[in-house]
């Protein structure tokens, strides 16, 4: 399968429509079908990465979020094991599609094209290359977290000797060091390469929009002003 | 070309690695090889020359450096940045963007250049170095050895007249250490000049014109290339520095005199997710209580091999034989322990004592025992006045140490090293090779993951050497003491 090749502009759009749609409160049917419909993308687009698995589980989660939802709490739901459900459905309905598409955006969008579509956007250099740099930390962030996560079972620590505090201050404090380091590390051989120059900056990748950029768009916004009218105007 | 005229620089902060009225002449196309101990300095020169120093890293700076006739401190980085181009030590932390293209046009589209003569740039260096294939990938799939091809082919395309090299070798195999001796050959040819900051000599043998060695931020000698090429192994150790000719390893077939204890891997078959790197060991017999050098290119499967002895893939099915028990991976947890490339990554608490006494797992002990106990141990590993200093304040060397006396602390039989000796010099090297031997006399069997030729020769017994994920060669070293 060819992969799916979106415009880092429609994926930011894309982001914001997801985020939008399934965190704002939604109560009428209508609402409900929009945020539902909109949610499917970022499965799709788990599979299209090839995450098949990631996809079914989610659906499944998903699935049975709703159905917790409808059939089971309500408002005047009380007790504690009603407050976790409660929690569960909101992570898993309302957070997880946005952090699935921020998770593909990262995943798919090359530094060269985020700075190029930044930079056809007009967003000042000092914005696009703190984020860039921020895009370009997520994946080292996690290779590092693997390594302390092995030192940490390596020494039967993993649960941080039974206390929760240690538990997690054993795996930010080395996190945050070595991030630190590559940090500094990594702007030191930027600046050598000319990062920073008053000039403009050139880039060697050509965004063009495509056909799916186009229906990708097209269905956030639609989805979006339905939403809105749904909410507001009706 | 580059002139230093007498600068004293000194990090703020910090009182190592700082260099002293330092005065030198560098003229075009020469090819400089600064060497030294850790701390000596020779880093700090080659910052002095890319501009990092002052404009980077702070410090208190005085006389002057002139590159091309420029006064660097008084240009900025990025008017510096077609000029100077600079290869880091850490393939890690020295790439921006996360795909092979982009890092090689990242510089190029930084001062501005047309992205035509960009593209046009980086396919004829992508074609004169011969790298077709690692364009278009993820930096994070690539070997070290590539990684740092890529961070040569991105200079490339700036084409600058001055490469400075700092510690470029230091992650690299001998066949990434061969490929980046080309590239510097090229460079050579080509006219440019060079500035290498290093440890490693050997390959560097045929190409410096002339080799600074400095001590305490000065420079104590200095040998022009028939001098270089002259020196014996003798000369280079009375210097301080690593041979400049590469010793042949000597080794007989593996005598197995297997007569006592051995540890024997059975089943040990691994592959990634990607489906082409992992190992294949159906069978592999090992003597107990010796030092067990692993080798083998990079991605041979060296690091999955240990990985896989110390237990951290679940997925391994293999079995490890130790005094007639059988370990599957959970139990190898509980008697392997590994001591990181980066250290960093396993140290956790806020004191060397406590770093070492969270290891001790016994629970029939006392606090003030097991503090007693970690002090025994600290006193073993020359650590005894850090004991109460924070892990990270400590040197590179001393933070290995305290890892190692956790690793003593959790009584394991067996402790696995990843590359202990990357980026040390001599002096470095040796006190690792007195540790390994230390713990192998206290009764540990010691596996050494590496591709420092010198490392293995000073101290390993035992030499695997891996090919693609097998074990293609298993051999005892021949010691002069033995």
């Amino acid at each position: 399968m060819k992969a799916l090749k979106l415009d880092p502009r429609t994926k930011l759009f894309m982001i914001f429509a997801v985020s939008f749609i399934v965190m704002v409160n939604a109560v009428t049917p209508l609402e409900w079908a929009v945020r539902i419909a909109v949610t499917a993308i970022p499965i799709l687009l788990l599979a299209a990465e090839g995450r098949y698995i990631s996809a079914i589980r989610f659906t499944v989660c998903y699935g049975a979020a709703l159905a917790l939802m409808r059939f089971w709490l309500s408002a005047e739901s009380t007790g504690v094991l009603s407050a976790i459900l409660i929690g569960y459905c909101g992570i898993v309905v309302q957070f997880m599609p946005a952090m699935i598409m921020a998770w593909y955006v990262i995943r798919t969008t090359k530094i060269g094209e985020f700075m190029s579509a930044m930079q056809k956007m007009h967003i000042p250099d000092g914005i696009s290359i703190s984020l860039a740099v921020v895009m370009r930390f997520f994946p080292t962030i996690k290779e590092e977290y693997a390594y302390i996560n092995d030192a940490m079972r390596m020494r039967g620590i993993s649960f941080g000797g039974g206390r929760c505090t240690k538990m997690i201050e054993y795996r930010l404090v080395p996190l945050m060091f070595s991030c630190l380091n590559i940090g500094e590390e990594l702007s030191a051989a930027a600046v050598t390469r000319g990062l920073g120059a008053p000039v403009k900056r050139t880039s060697t990748v050509q965004l063009r929009l495509g056909a799916a950029d186009i229906a990708m768009t097209g269905f956030f916004a639609a989805s979006m002003m339905l939403f809105v009218f749904a909410k507001y105007i009706r | 070309m580059i002139e230093l005229n007498h600068v004293t620089f000194r990090y703020k902060g910090i009182s190592e690695g700082g260099v002293y009225d330092l005065s030198l002449k560098i003229r075009k196309g020469e090819v400089i090889l600064l060497c030294g101990a850790s701390g000596c300095g020779k880093t700090t020169a080659a910052r002095l020359i890319n501009g990092l120093i002052p404009h980077y890293y702070k410090g208190e700076l005085t006389g002057n450096v002139t590159v091309n006739g420029r006064d660097i401190a008084q240009t900025e980085l990025y008017d510096l940045a077609g000029v100077v181009g600079t290869v880091f030590q850490n393939p890690r932390s020295q790439f921006f963007a996360i795909d092979t293209d982009g890092e090689m046009t990242f510089g190029a589209e930084n001062i501005g250049m047309p992205p035509k003569e960009i593209l046009a740039r980086k396919n004829t260096v992508a074609s004169e170095m011969q790298i077709e294939k690692l364009l278009d990938r993820s930096i994070f799939g690539l070997s070290g050895g590539e990684k740092q091809i890529i961070a040569c082919a991105g200079i490339n395309v700036l084409s600058p007249d001055i490469i400075v090299l700092d510690e470029p070798s230091s992650n690299l195999d001998c066949e990434a250490i061969g490929k980046l001796r080309g590239i510097i050959a090229q460079w050579k040819s080509q006219g440019k000049t060079i500035v290498i900051a290093e440890h490693r000599l050997y390959f560097l043998r045929e190409l410096a014109d002339r080799m600074l060695i400095l001590e305490n931020g000065r420079i104590t000698k200095e040998l022009n290339a028939a001098e270089i090429q002259a020196l014996t192994a003798a000369d280079t150790e009375k210097l301080g520095i690593r041979p400049i000719t590469s010793p042949p390893i000597l080794y007989s077939p593996h005598n197995s005199d297997m007569k006592n204890d051995v540890l024997t891997l059975e089943n040990f078959r691994f592959t990634y997710k990607d489906g082409k790197h992992g190992i294949n060991i159906p069978k592999l017999e090992l003597p107990l209580n010796r030092i067990i050098a692993i080798t083998g290119h990079n991605g041979a499967g060296k690091s999955t091999l240990a990985r896989n002895i110390c237990g951290l893939e679940r997925k391994c099915k293999g079995i490890m034989k130790l005094n007639g028990k059988s370990l599957k991976a959970k139990d190898r947890l509980k008697c392997c322990y590994m001591i990181m490339q980066d250290v960093n990554h396993q140290l956790f608490t806020e004191s060397v004592r406590d770093e070492v006494m969270l290891s001790m797992t016994d629970k029939s002990l006392r606090e003030e025992q097991k503090a007693q106990k970690a002090d025994a141990i600290l006193a073993q590993l020359d650590l005894t006045e850090y004991a109460d200093k924070h892990p990270m304040a400590l040197s590179g060397g001393q933070k290995q140490r305290t890892a190692i006396a956790s690793g003593i602390a959790s009584s394991k039989p067996i402790l696995i090293f990843d590359e202990p000796t990357s980026g040390l010099d001599l002096a470095h090297m040796n006190q690792v090779a007195e540790q390994l031997k230390r713990l192998r006399d206290i009764g540990k069997t010691v596996f050494v993951v590496t591709h420092d030729t010198e490392l293995i020769l000073a101290c390993c017994d035992e030499m695997i050497r891996l090919e693609n994920g097998n074990v293609e060669e298993i051999c005892s070293l021949a010691h002069d003491e033995a």
